[in-house]
């Protein structure tokens, strides 16, 4: 058994190791046994992942395990990269867990939720490995059940607030209030996911049906024969089913509200890792198993990805709730991922492999990135709202001096995901413009009118992104605590902040040693029969991103290393010119001390750009004046509400659900308790079946 | 006349009997005149049983089935029926879903449509007498039907008998025979059936004081 | 030359072009501001008023609130470092000099992050003029990206590369290429976006003293000493690279395309000629234009998003 093989058994013993502890622990032990259980198989996925991306291959398959069709397993390049994503979350959240779920025994740390972690991680590993329709559905369907059930977590049990000096029934109300928006997170998701899972299905069925086998051999060798019609029928339906689990705008209700109200471990898992797993679907389906398709297939994904950019981060930018911000920012990374993914797509199309390999380069680069960003700042935010007791950017503040080591981690986590210049973020951005800006030669009408569109996407969507994080940090961490729970936290336990230095580092070594990457990305590239050339021999330790085919060259370490350098030589030369610092109150104007209500709050920083898109975001407002008694010229209490709903929901799902309701209404006269009724039924149906059997 | 076509003609008139009284069935209202009709059937059944017995080459064990089927549909069953019946004597239908000159129109539409769908089954019967399939057919679908759209629990119970009396038939015409164990179960099965359904009517008598089954409309937790 | 000997000169080079750009800054300052008070009727103060200031807030000593942290301190040494790291990078003086590491996209996003430093100081602050000032510097910044990635890739569809060298190369070698419509487009909609990125009228006024008004002033209310120093100092720089990037990218004539002494003379020389004329366009500008109030400032910026997508276009479209 190669070394594949090996880390797989591995990884999947340790996963079910993991879930026997949890079951098998009392309550003090249970997240300390079961945490690093699962990080540990998620090291095993991401050697198994390494050594695919680096060329070695395995397959496995038993006729056993699923009924009439068997398990196939088999591992490429593509599924490599993808398993190693998953293995290094995992490994992350593993370690997290054991700090942030507590010993209390309920909701997070309960035997259920501990069982099905593990679980959830080893479907998530099972789906990339997936060689045959029904393994891949099955995988599927396993990792959304896991974590529908890991959403639920929480519906009878949040974890305690910090003390507050009157807390008394107001916990109860907001508890059940709490327990609410859980179940309503869980019932959103479960329904859309189930709804992809519906399409994909369909999908699937068709395309192994026509090809004539459910193996994905069998499938690609039968798809070469495939009409067209067919072909693009299957790929929308695969969109549905992939685009809507990748989160992207219009299929993407549920991410802010499952990711929202998840525990944080889970909403790591969830955001930094399921998510790809779309990504991958598509990639999968489009190249390999449909072997490329018409222009109009990436162009939908082109419009999907575009129109999930840009409405996720204008809706992250105006949001207060953190891990709602967050989880609209996971929307715009999908935007952005397939938008590389589209105009790899139409470059293929077009006839030039070498940019679609840039492309697509781009586009995985960013799933690496945006899994190393994101898992980082899901932890951070879990360890702030496990400290404070509140996700409402609003009433955090002053983290920076209680929370030092979780700002420095959520810090670095929001630079990479501003794509800012030393951060990650910024390299996987610049490789996407640089495929984006070099459409080729003779690139046909529509590329030269889409590229510079794309463009101007990526850039509105990485200024706003910048705003946004400048928000959160701002906000969130800086000044001074504007509520008692902000002012009483304390920091993390050190499990939680490994974790978060786990996935720093991760970030660093992508920000700092991309190069390392490409021989990876050439590989999955020629697997699906596109060039990614680097012009030159390549030497496997060189940092840097250099195409000189396109000529373009990024030295991200030099950049690091410049700025440190250059920051540290100023500030060091400042420090010893003139008096020494000192601390004093700022201006006041005079009026007296200045409060934590002085502070701008996260809505107010976005208020200019929330009027800016006013005609996009249109917020709701209300304003309720209270007059004293005796004279309605005279104001007591003045009270403003603003809420910014989430339009594509009102507009697109909502009435859906409407004419959903009225159907069900209606269709409750079908079932009135009348005998005669079930029984007419019943007669007309083998009636039917008759003549039907008559006519044939 | 050789003893095959004697043979033959027994069973076609026993089948045209069955169809006879299941159109029976339909047209009577009073619930106190389908008793004897289901016995009429349970005859007619038990002679096609009887006949195809005495040709059968595995002979003892076909005797037995016929005599169960004798037993079960001409004695047991017409007494059961009777219990219910006695609960509320003198019922009528009165007010059935659909009119009597409709059903009996229905009835004949089921049984067109019942020697419609038989074809294949008559083409792949190794059965001599296999030709009269459809009407085992459309008891059936008359049984049903009567169980569809009569108002008096006893009329759903009588439909059920009638749908089982179909089955019967169209497994004793169109295969070799039916086999004493399978005829056991079903034999048990139905009579639990009429059983149960009786305690349901008592029941039913009982709260609602009559055996109607629109009183059982609104559904209640 | 062997490659380590090209290695050094060209460091030597980096150094000493950041070095110039330093040194020249705050005189640019000073050039603005003395052409305007002239043509206001005013005297003004003399070119070097700038440097005398810094040279007196070195002096002093930094007074930090008391809710601040690091954030706070860190902030100016950060931005002068992006700065100067442009200042030294970019082909300003010399082409030859930086080929493959001063990538456009770079130079934007280092520019970027030293907006960002001033901003999370100016909520770290905790008052309400430094969240003000932040609130609204972010807003303009995110709405400059796109106008200036944009321009980037007009600039770069003609050449085939966003590397900052081989853009000015090829415009000083061949001429022609610069007078073409798409050119003058993008030239400007990096003119609009070099207004918003350095804080002038119409988008800022730099010289207001009503806080209300204020964009990039009031983030850097609280500043005092040797940081107030560093931040005046890093956003002259930033004004200066910004003028000297549109001056090669646009009139690249002079920048030396061989590491020859001469030419770098001649180059460094040419450079100083050109960012001067700039200033005193901006200057002149900004004596017969008023400061826009905030919420027009997007359509101004919509204006030269529309104006970079019609060079991109003309770039493509007309060759």
């Amino acid at each position: 058994m190669n070394v594949i093989g090996a880390a797989l058994a591995a990884a999947a013993g340790l996963a079910l190791a993991g879930a026997a502890a949890s079951v098998l622990f009392g309550r003090s032990a249970r997240a300390r046994v079961a945490g690093p259980l699962t990080a540990l198989s998620g090291v095993a996925a991401v050697v198994a992942g390494a050594a695919a991306v680096a060329g070695a291959s395995w397959s496995f398959a038993t006729p056993d395990l699923l009924p009439l069709t068997g398990v196939e397993l088999t591992i490429d390049a593509l599924s490599g990269w993808f398993l190693l994503l998953v293995g290094a979350v995992t490994c992350v959240a593993g370690t997290y867990t054991v700090g942030y779920v507590g010993r209390s025994g309920e909701g997070a740390s309960s035997r259920g939720a501990l069982f099905l972690l593990p679980l959830f991680a080893a479907s998530m590993m099972l789906v990339p490995l997936a060689a045959s329709v029904p393994t891949l559905l099955a995988g599927w369907e396993l990792m959304a059940v896991t974590s529908l059930l890991l959403v639920l977590t929480e519906h009878r049990h949040r974890p305690p607030q910090a003390p507050l000096a009157n807390a008394t029934q107001s916990d109860e109300r907001t508890a059940a209030r709490a327990g609410g928006a859980v179940r309503d997170a869980a019932v959103w998701y479960a329904a859309m996911t189930q709804l992809g899972f519906v399409a994909l299905l369909a999908g699937l069925l068709w395309l192994a049906a026509v090809a004539g086998g459910t193996s994905f051999a069998a499938i690609r060798a039968g798809a070469a024969g495939m009409d067209a019609t067919t072909a693009g029928v299957v790929f929308l339906l695969g969109i549905v089913g992939f685009a809507g689990k990748a989160g992207a705008v219009p299929l993407h209700p549920w991410l802010p509200r499952a990711h929202a109200e998840s525990p944080s471990h889970v909403s790591t898992l969830m955001s930094a890792a399921m998510v790809k797993l779309g990504i991958y679907g598509l990639l999968r389906l489009g190249f390999d198993l449909l072997g490329g398709g018409a222009t109009w297939w990436w162009l939908v994904l082109v419009v999907i990805g575009s129109g999930s950019a840009l409405y996720g981060i204008t809706q992250a930018a105006v949001a207060q709730d953190l891990k709602r911000m967050l989880a609209f920012s996971t929307s715009e990374n999908v935007g952005l991922i397939l938008l590389g993914v589209g105009f790899a797509g139409l470059y293929a199309r077009s006839g030039n492999p070498a940019a679609a390999g840039l492309a697509l380069a781009a586009a995985l680069l960013h799933t690496a990135n945006h899994a190393a960003f994101k898992a980082l700042l899901f932890a951070g935010a879990g360890s702030v709202v496990r400290a404070t007791g509140t996700r409402d950017l609003d009433r955090l503040g002053g983290l920076v001096r209680t929370m030092p080591a979780t700002t420095i981690m959520f810090g670095a986590g929001a630079l990479a995901a501003a794509a800012l210049p030393p951060g990650n973020g910024f390299v996987s951005e610049w490789l996407l413009l640089q495929a984006l800006l070099h459409p080729g030669p003779d690139a046909g009408t529509l590329l030269t009118i889409a590229a510079p569109l794309a463009v101007a996407v990526v850039a509105t969507t990485a200024g706003i992104g910048v705003a946004t994080y400048v928000k959160a940090v701002g906000t969130g961490f800086l000044a001074r605590a504007r509520t008692d729970p902000a002012a009483l936290a304390r920091e993390s336990p050190p499990s939680m902040i490994v974790a978060m230095g786990l996935a720093g580092l991760a970030c660093v070594g992508l920000s700092v040693g991309p190069g390392l990457t490409v021989p990876a990305l050439s590989r999955i590239a020629a697997d699906l029969e596109l060039i990614l050339d680097t012009g030159q021999p390549m030497v496997p330790s060189d940092l840097a991103l250099r195409f000189d085919a396109v000529r373009a060259t990024l030295w991200p370490l030099w950049t690091v290393l410049g700025i440190v350098a250059v920051t540290v030589a100023v500030a060091v030369t400042a420090r010893g010119l003139g008096p020494a610092r000192r601390r004093a109150a700022a201006w006041d104007c005079g009026d007296g001390p200045l409060t934590a209500r002085m502070e701008y709050t996260a809505t107010s920083f976005a208020e200019p750009l929330q009027r800016v898109f006013d005609d996009v975001l249109a917020p709701e407002r209300d304003v309720d004046v209270t007059h004293v008694d005796e004279s309605r010229y005279h104001v007591s209490a003045v009270s403003f509400q603003q809420r910014i709903p989430d339009r594509i929901e009102n507009r697109l799902y909502q009435p859906l659900l409407g004419i959903m309701r009225r159907l069900g209404e209606q269709a409750r006269g079908l079932g009135n308790g009348s005998v005669h009724r079930y029984l007419g039924y019943m007669l007309g149906a083998l009636l039917a079946v008759l003549v039907l059997g008559v006519l044939r | 006349m050789t003893r095959s076509d004697w043979l033959e003609q027994a069973i076609n008139l026993a089948c045209g009997l069955l169809l006879l009284t299941a159109v029976g069935a339909l047209w009577r209202r009073e619930v106190s005149a389908l008793i004897p009709i289901l016995s009429v059937q349970g005859i007619a059944l038990t002679a096609i049983a009887a006949l195809l017995a005495s040709e059968h080459p595995a002979g003892a064990e076909a005797v037995v089935v016929a005599v169960l089927v004798g037993a079960l549909k001409v004695v047991v069953i017409p007494l059961l029926l009777r219990r219910v019946h006695r609960l509320v004597p003198g019922a009528r239908e009165t007010r059935p879903l659909v009119n009597v000159a409709s059903s009996l129109l229905a009835a004949a539409g089921l049984s067109l449509l019942a020697y419609a769908a038989a074809g294949p089954l008559i083409d792949a019967s190794p059965s001599p007498t296999a030709r009269a399939t459809p009407v085992g057919l459309a008891l059936v679908l008359i049984g049903f039907f009567v169980a569809a759209t009569r108002q008096r629990a006893v009329s759903q119970i009588v439909g059920l008998l009638l749908v089982d009396n179909g089955i019967a038939a169209t497994a004793f015409l169109a295969t070799d025979g039916v086999p004493l164990i399978v005829e056991l179960g079903v034999s048990a099965d139905l009579v639990l059936a009429v059983l149960v359904l009786q305690v349901l009517t008592a029941r039913m008598v009982r709260t609602f004081g009559d055996g109607d089954l629109d009183d059982l409309r609104e559904l209640h937790d | 030359m062997t490659a380590d000997v090209r290695g050094l000169v060209i460091v030597a080079l980096a150094l000493g072009q950041a070095v110039l750009l330093a040194v020249l800054a705050p005189y640019v300052l000073g050039l603005t501001r003395a052409v305007r008070a002239r043509l206001e009727g005013r005297a003004g103060g003399r070119l070097g008023q700038p440097w005398r200031d810094l040279r007196k807030l070195l002096r002093k000593g930094p007074t930090s609130p008391a809710d601040a942290s690091l954030v706070f301190v860190a902030a100016p040494p950060v931005l002068m470092a992006t700065s100067i790291v442009v200042a030294g990078a970019a082909p300003f003086v010399a082409t030859a000099s930086v080929a493959g590491r001063a990538d456009l996209i770079v130079v934007v996003g280092l520019l970027l992050l030293g907006t960002v430093a001033l901003a999370l100081a100016g909520l770290d602050t905790g008052t309400a003029f430094g969240g003000m000032g932040a609130s609204r510097e972010m807003t303009i910044a995110a709405l400059v990206e796109p106008t200036l990635l944009l321009s980037v890739f007009a600039l770069s569809v003609r050449v085939g590369s966003t590397d900052l060298a081989t853009i000015v190369s090829a415009g000083a070698t061949d001429p022609a290429s610069v007078f073409t419509p798409a050119s003058a487009l993008a030239a400007a909609a990096l003119a609009i976006a070099t207004l918003a990125e350095g804080g002038r009228i119409p988008v800022d006024n730099p010289s207001t003293h009503l806080e209300l008004t204020m964009v990039h002033e009031a983030m850097v209310l609280e500043y005092s000493g040797r940081d107030l120093a560093l931040v005046e100092w890093a956003s002259s720089l930033r004004l200066t690279i910004l003028l000297g990037l549109l001056a090669n990218l646009f009139v690249p004539w002079g920048v030396a395309t061989a590491l020859t002494p001469i030419g770098v003379l001649i180059g460094a020389a040419v450079f100083v000629v050109k960012v001067g004329l700039l200033a005193v366009a901006l200057a002149v500008g900004e004596v017969f234009t008023a400061k826009l109030r905030l919420f027009r400032v997007p359509e101004l910026l919509a204006g030269s998003f529309a104006l970079a997508l019609l060079a991109v276009l003309a770039a493509a479209v007309l060759g």
